[in-house]
């Protein structure tokens, strides 16, 4: 420690001989301890690095799994008791319409349930059926007298500033205030949203002389020439379709109606009509009965309405009732909820086996949750596949189609024996319901992402329009009423798949090249091809992206054959070289053992990839019927060829294996007897012999199967497109061959050289030295080199991303493209609405990338650390 | 593949010797393993091939893309007339239908291939009049083909380049027939109307930008004195007050330069070419929009070599147009150069103490393994993941809680709560952390023993030690570390596209405005120029040289600076040779 006084070493110098101070600086003392206390941390920091990384993507993904929450509930009741016709409200659930079935039509503020305003349209008489569009903008009122009206009922949105706030505002909550019919909301940017009813009512038009029981209204055409359609029942059970065509005076605004009837064929007698439902290409019309059957009526020929189908909803007994009908916004998926609590979803799909008139068929895709007490009203949402069901006892469950979850269990508050109207709000966020004594029951709830659960994104689900359960990647499209599919299973498929033929090309090279590097090489060419292979590990897949897309793919289109051919004449030529190696007098191949051998065989793989080239089109003829991507699509030929391609080297193994097995050990001390290039000969020819016999095999082989029936394609080979996984496996292949290499090179490097010592001195060849000695020692080291590449290969974006095709499909084809993980992420996030569904979904597949490549690093990283310590034990 | 050897290597290792005489020489020709000597040899060689043919591949191309090349001009059988650069050639086969509509001649021609005909591909440009670049020419097509002398190749600010004679030249208001004035008199007329359209350009750029950048300043500054004193305050009436007057004088300003350009674009309009195409069409053309123009079959060689070189400079010092098809590549270089080094300065702390850590003050135990492990798991998890990471954590929680804290007045637009420079260069340095780490560790570890404990022993503390002994000799090691961090930093683009990349960057990140560095901006950076010129292009093979020049330049960089790391690596095993797996 310093002592006071040791600043004055300079002054005693001169005095006495110069005592040191012994104890250290303060300063470096502190010094040190920072420093200790800044390095650990520092280090530990690593440890930080990749649970934040882990943990944040948990925190971002985890939602998606996490329900929702009702915010609030409001209970209030509105002045008079009447009975409700039709709800509607306005996109920010600020403002809410109740008309009820004289015509009356009251506005209130929903949160609160304060009156805003009232009219009356003056109703002839009560309404007996109304129906509107899924916007519930436009309705259409049934009447006694057999007449149907007309009405819009909107809210008028706008912004304004602070500065044009009319004064006198009622204050109604925290951020809304009323003055005269309009709402005025408080925006978080300081700005006002004004919310203003408007509504408009047609006049009568004269459709039947019973009354309207049952009636369905939707609206297609143009702003300027707008169609009605719309489907009534009368009491007769008489049910028509009509289509009113307006035509709007562009001067003077009057409107021209024009109206077409067509009666649909009549129901059975004593029929009794619950619901109608019509779509809005006015084409399908759909009658619902007391007894449960479903009528499906084919208008497309508006003249001649034909009964398409008739099925039951519900099985067993004919006492379910159905007492709601509604399409999901898409109008292709059909919602059933029945007097046994039964909500069950529909699609008409295309059957072959369908017992209907135009070979569609109602098929039930989805059963939700039953109720438990009959499904009294039904409201479905306008942009999602979400709906509320309202039961006769009071409970108002909202579900969501696609995932078939009951997100929230509602019950109302108002007596569960009086009639009601439900109506879900436009943005999903909440659910009003106003009973015919004016009781009203107002929720305000969240469910951030009702589209995901476990099922639907790892499993299989039943999507719109889908003739079954599928895994299925689609998360946008042009359309609001698109239904967004998130299962990661196709992403998931293509990564591996993308990772197994980019393994089966570079698993083979890589790892033998490594060996040969390692055990064969000559000292001055390792020199330059090791270094140069660690280089290309750091090559820019971008680059690789751009050659497998735009030069190899073309390329290996227009070349397939020939690349197919390739497979097979570079390891021939290989083989042929090495035979012809063996009959060379062992002087002169000694001589030439070293770097003009290497280059022997690179000008064999040249010679031969030229040859592949040259023959291509012949072998295309000779075997594929001269065009080999009809063939592969499945025009022309059989399966045979591809077969006998694929069993060639096997049957080789077979022969080869059977004829060690058998004469090997004769074989050998025959040969044993001769000179080096009589055995070389002898050899040659017996390799001569092997390949005939294995061609002969195989094509054998294949004819058997193919007159078995068996046909490859449709399987691992089929349709041919240009970016696809052949071009992705040759090219990551390319790109993770410098990874395992060195990594395998190394770990056979780090063997101890006296075991290859010993090996070569026992009189063992260097062959068998590599095979017997060096490989069994180092196979845990070249076990983990193959995993990093394996890690590497499935976390590999941009040579996917430009090369792949980006199609999210399920088949092991090799001609077919596909879509990966890690490029789904990088296509789509830049366009993901930020803690929207997607944006969550992607975080998800990217948590999954990490946890793959985690477990696949950590098993690399323990075999390669039980590798370390063996290999220093020898 | 042969099989001979499957058990060979056992049975001839226990085998007695049948006869004790004299062996013959190596007969057990199983026991070489020729055939598998090959394989794996024919695999190395594959492999080689593979990555020469590769690089040939990009070299050749990249170096070639910039020579001028001939103008053909074909005369088709059917009359017609294609005039164009031949970009390259492709052997293919004639479909059925293609064949049943053509004569027995072109038919014959082609019986003769094999069903196969040789085709080229001619860049025809004028792509404002014909609608597309390219054309492809099959070789039965083909009557005959010319060079002629007065075909010119004119690149163009826009629609990329057009092929055509030039038939007359305006001169600021003169008329003159082009085949009076030599090729030095046209390309001096161009010179300076190339001259005028860089002053536009400099003064929309340097000096509108300037203007445009300061009233921003002015408003951002009015916006923040309103968000702190709020609308009512004297502080905000006089600020007010301030920024108009200041504005008002930008704007004259302003007005200024716009009636400067108004004057030398008066000027510009009265220069220009009359061009005609090969079908006859013309074409007037501004000629200061005009970047070079050349008679591609009338160059000597010296000619040549000048083109060559000038568009080399053109590639390397200039700006990208036509949608980055064409031009240069400077705002890529220097968002690719910019980013690395702000990722190094990150890094190499960070890499350096945990190497230090995990080498000189750890115990070896639970804790370092797990390090270790995280140290792995950093290096094999996919670069998409880091970009994710990026993104959300980033850009979307750090950066949109800095905005709100430090940026209240430019909000609701975000200014570090978007993808940016520094988040895109924190992502690499987290992605290229443990390069640093496992270099920075082997050079720590490769400090001799007793250099640290002769610096011990006489008395120096620990942390004096490793800073005065340790960390200067394993310094080159530790820059290994960094180079090679870099390279594969420079080299990403998939995190990159998640996290600040732009096709088109309206700003560098380093300007001449306050405070200079601009770190929230994103950038150009040459992996993502390849992605988006090779596949968000409008025509991709009209890309494909751009791509193919700018592949050489980055693979150039990142093999400079492989090859200098490895050097450098080489050079210290051999000094202090120390065995190491």
């Amino acid at each position: 420690m310093n002592q006071p006084g040791s600043g004055n070493d300079s002054d005693a110098h001169a005095f006495i001989v110069h005592r040191r101070d012994k104890s250290t600086k303060q300063s470096v003392l502190i010094g040190d301890k920072i420093a200790n206390w800044s390095i650990t941390l520092g280090g530990l920091l690593v440890i930080v690095a990749v649970i934040t990384i882990m943990l944040f993507l948990v925190s971002v993904a985890l939602p998606l799994a996490t329900g929702g929450e009702v915010r609030q509930h409001s209970v209030y009741t509105l002045g008079t008791p009447k009975q409700v016709a039709w709800l509607t409200a306005d996109e920010y659930t600020t403002l809410g319409l109740r008309i009820t079935a004289d015509g009356q039509v009251s506005a209130f503020h929903i949160p609160t349930g304060t009156f805003v305003t009232a009219s009356d349209l003056e109703f002839a008489e009560t309404a007996t059926a109304v129906a509107g569009v899924v916007t519930r903008e436009q309705v259409a009122f049934g009447f006694a007298d057999g007449s149907v009206r007309f009405g819009t009922f909107n809210f008028e949105p706008g912004v304004i500033t602070a500065d044009n706030l009319p004064a006198g505002r009622q204050q109604l909550n925290e951020s809304d205030s009323l003055a005269g019919i309009t709402i005025y909301r408080e925006l978080n940017t300081g700005d006002y949203r004004t919310i203003t009813p408007a509504w408009t009512i047609g006049d009568a038009q004269q459709i039947s002389e019973h009354p309207i029981i049952a009636i369905d209204y939707r609206v297609g055409g143009t702003v300027e020439r707008p169609t009605r359609s719309f489907v009534t029942v009368d009491a007769a059970g008489v049910a028509r379709v009509s289509r009113a065509v307006i035509q709007r005076n562009l001067m003077t605004g009057a409107e021209q109606v024009r109206l077409t009837s067509s009666t649909l064929p009549t129901l059975p007698e004593g029929t009794q009509v619950t619901r109608v439902l019509m779509a809005s290409t006015a084409d399908r019309v759909m009658i619902a009965t007391r007894d449960g059957t479903l009528y499906r009526y084919d208008v497309r020929d508006f003249g001649a309405p034909v009964l398409a189908e008739t099925t039951r909803a519900f099985d067993g007994a004919g006492d379910v009732e159905i007492t709601s009908l509604a399409f999901l916004n898409s109008e292709l998926a059909m919602v059933v909820g029945g007097s046994n609590g039964a909500v069950d979803v529909f699609f008409r799909l295309e059957r072959p086996d369908a017992n209907t008139t135009d070979g569609y068929q109602m098929v039930r895709a989805r059963s939700h949750e039953s109720q438990g007490s009959p499904i009294v009203a039904m409201s479905v949402s306008q942009r999602k596949k979400s709906l509320a069901t309202l039961g006769a006892d009071g409970s108002l469950w909202i579900r969501h189609s696609t995932s078939e979850q009951t997100l929230f269990k509602l019950q109302r508050e108002s007596a569960a024996d009086t009639e009601a109207a439900v109506m879900l709000m436009p943005r999903t966020d909440g659910v009003l319901l106003v009973d015919h004594n004016g009781n009203v029951d107002a929720w305000d709830f969240y469910y951030p992402h009702p589209e995901t659960t476990l099922r639907a994104i790892f499993g299989k689900l039943w999507y719109e329009g889908y003739p079954e359960p599928t895994y299925t990647w689609q998360s946008s499209s042009g359309t609001d009423v698109f239904e967004p599919k998130y299962s990661l299973v196709p992403l998931i498929f293509g990564t591996l798949k993308a990772t197994v033929y980019a393994l089966m090309f570079a698993v083979p090279i890589a790892l033998m090249g490594a060996i040969y590097t390692s055990e064969f090489l000559h000292r001055r060419v390792r020199a330059t091809v090791k270094p140069v292979m660690e280089m290309m590990e750091s090559l820019p897949t971008v680059v690789l992206g751009f050659i497998a897309a735009l030069v190899l793919a073309p390329i290996i289109e227009e070349w397939i054959a020939a690349v197919i051919l390739s497979f097979v004449s570079i390891p021939m030529g290989l083989m042929l070289g090495a035979f012809v190696w063996q009959t060379l007098p062992v002087t002169l191949s000694l001589k030439l053992g070293g770097i003009p051998k290497f280059f022997f065989m690179v000008a064999s793989i040249l010679l031969f990839g030229y040859v592949a080239f040259m023959l291509g089109p012949t072998f295309e003829r000779a075997l594929f019927y001269g065009d080999f991507k009809a063939w592969v699509n499945g025009d022309v030929g059989t399966g045979m060829p591809f077969l006998f391609l694929i069993g060639f080297p096997l049957s080789f193994m077979l022969v080869a294996w059977s004829f060690g097995r058998t004469f090997g050990h004769t074989w050998r001390n025959k040969l044993r007897d001769l000179s080096r290039e009589q055995a070389g000969r002898i050899d040659f020819a017996r390799w001569g012999v092997f390949v005939l016999a294995a061609a002969l095999l195989s094509w054998a082989i294949a004819g058997l199967l193919t007159l078995a029936g068996y046909d490859p394609r449709g399987g691992v080979v089929d349709t041919y497109s240009q970016r696809n996984a052949l071009v992705v496996g040759f090219v990551m292949g390319f790109a993770v061959i410098p990874n395992i290499y060195t990594l395998a090179e190394d770990a056979l490097n780090s063997v101890p050289s006296h075991l290859r010592a010993a090996s070569l001195a026992a009189g063992a060849t260097p062959w068998q030295t590599a095979m017997w000695v060096i490989l069994p020692v180092a196979a845990s080291g070249v076990f983990s080199a193959v995993m990093i590449g394996m890690g590497r290969a499935v976390g590999e974006t941009m040579i996917v991303v430009m090369a792949a095709g980006n199609t999210p499909v399920l088949d092991w084809n090799i001609f077919s493209g596909l879509r990966t993980l890690s490029a789904n992420i990088a296509v789509e996030l830049p366009e993901a609405v930020k803690d929207g569904t997607l944006y969550r979904t992607l975080f998800l597949a990217a948590l999954t990338l990490f946890v793959l490549t985690f477990v696949i690093n950590t098993l690399a990283e323990l075999v390669r650390q039980r590798f370390r310590k063996r290999a220093f034990q020898l | 593949m042969a099989i001979t050897a499957e058990s060979t290597g056992k049975a001839s290792l226990v085998e007695e010797p049948k006869r004790l005489g004299v062996r013959k020489y190596s007969a057990d020709i199983s026991a070489v393993g020729e055939p598998w000597l090959w394989g794996l040899g024919g695999a190395l060689a594959l492999g080689i091939i593979l990555v020469a043919g590769f690089l040939t591949m990009i070299f050749w191309n990249g170096a070639s893309t910039f020579w001028p090349k001939p103008i053909h001009l074909v005369t088709l059988t059917d009359g017609s007339v294609v005039a164009g650069e031949p970009t390259r050639s492709s052997v293919y086969r004639v479909s059925e239908a293609i064949r049943e509509q053509l004569g027995e001649t072109a038919n014959a021609m082609i019986d003769e291939g094999d069903g196969f005909a040789r085709r080229v591909l001619y860049r025809s440009a004028n792509f404002d009049l014909y609608g597309d670049d390219f054309r492809w020419v099959s070789e039965y097509e083909v009557e005959r083909i010319e060079t002629p002398a007065d075909f010119f190749l004119l690149e163009r600010q826009e629609w990329g380049p057009f092929v055509g004679r030039i038939l007359k030249v305006h001169f600021d208001g003169e008329e003159i027939a082009a085949d009076k004035l030599s090729y030095g008199q046209l390309r001096r007329y161009q010179d300076q109307a190339r001259d005028r359209f860089h002053e536009i350009r400099h003064i929309e750029q340097k000096d509108i930008g300037a203007v445009n950048y300061y009233i921003e300043r002015q408003r951002l500054g009015l916006r923040k004195v309103q968000l702190r004193h709020g609308d009512d305050s004297p502080e905000y009436a006089a600020a007010a007050a301030r920024t108009n007057a200041r504005i008002a004088e930008l704007e004259a300003e302003f007005a200024g330069y716009q009636a400067r350009i108004a004057e030398i674009r008066e000027r510009d309009r009265k220069d220009r070419f009359l061009l005609e195409e090969v079908g006859g069409r013309t074409k007037d053309q501004l000629m200061s929009e005009v970047v070079r123009l050349y008679p591609a079959n009338d160059l000597s060689f010296g000619q040549k070599v000048g083109i060559y070189l000038s568009r080399w400079w053109e590639f390397l010092s200039s700006e990208p147009r036509e949608a980055n098809m064409e031009g240069g590549v400077l705002p890529a270089i220097f968002g690719t150069v910019a980013m690395t080094l702000i990722m190094v300065v990150i890094v190499a702390p960070f890499g350096v103490v945990t190497a230090l850590y995990l080498r000189e003050y750890a115990k070896q135990g639970k804790i370092v393994s797990i390090v270790r492990v995280s140290v792995n798991n950093l290096a094999g998890v996919p670069s998409i993941v880091f970009g994710v990471f990026g993104l959300g954590f980033f850009a979307y929680t750090m950066g949109v809680t800095i905005d709100q804290l430090f940026y209240p007045e430019r909000l609701p637009s975000p200014t570090f709560g978007t993808g940016g420079i520094l988040w895109a260069s924190l992502t690499l340095a987290l992605l290229t952390v443990p390069v640093v780490i496992v270099a920075a560790e082997e050079a720590l570890s490769a400090v001799p023993r007793s250099m640290r404990e002769g610096s011990l022993a006489c008395g120096a503390s620990k942390w004096q030690t490793i800073r005065r002994v340790v960390l200067p000799r394993a310094m080159p090691g530790i820059m290994t570390g960094l180079i090679l961090a870099m390279a594969r930093g420079a080299g990403e683009v998939a995190p990159l596209m998640l996290i600040g990349v732009v096709k088109l960057a309206p700003m560098l990140p380093i300007d001449t405005f306050p405070p200079f560095v601009h770190l929230e901006r994103s950038f150009m950076h040459l992996g993502f120029h390849i992605y988006d010129v090779g596949f968000q292009s409008r025509n991709s093979e009209a890309g494909k040289p751009m791509v193919y020049v700018t592949t050489m330049l980055l693979l150039f960089l990142i093999v400079a600076m492989n090859s200098s790391a490895i050097y450098i690596r080489n050079r210290l095993k051999r000094k202090f040779a120390v065995g190491q797996f």
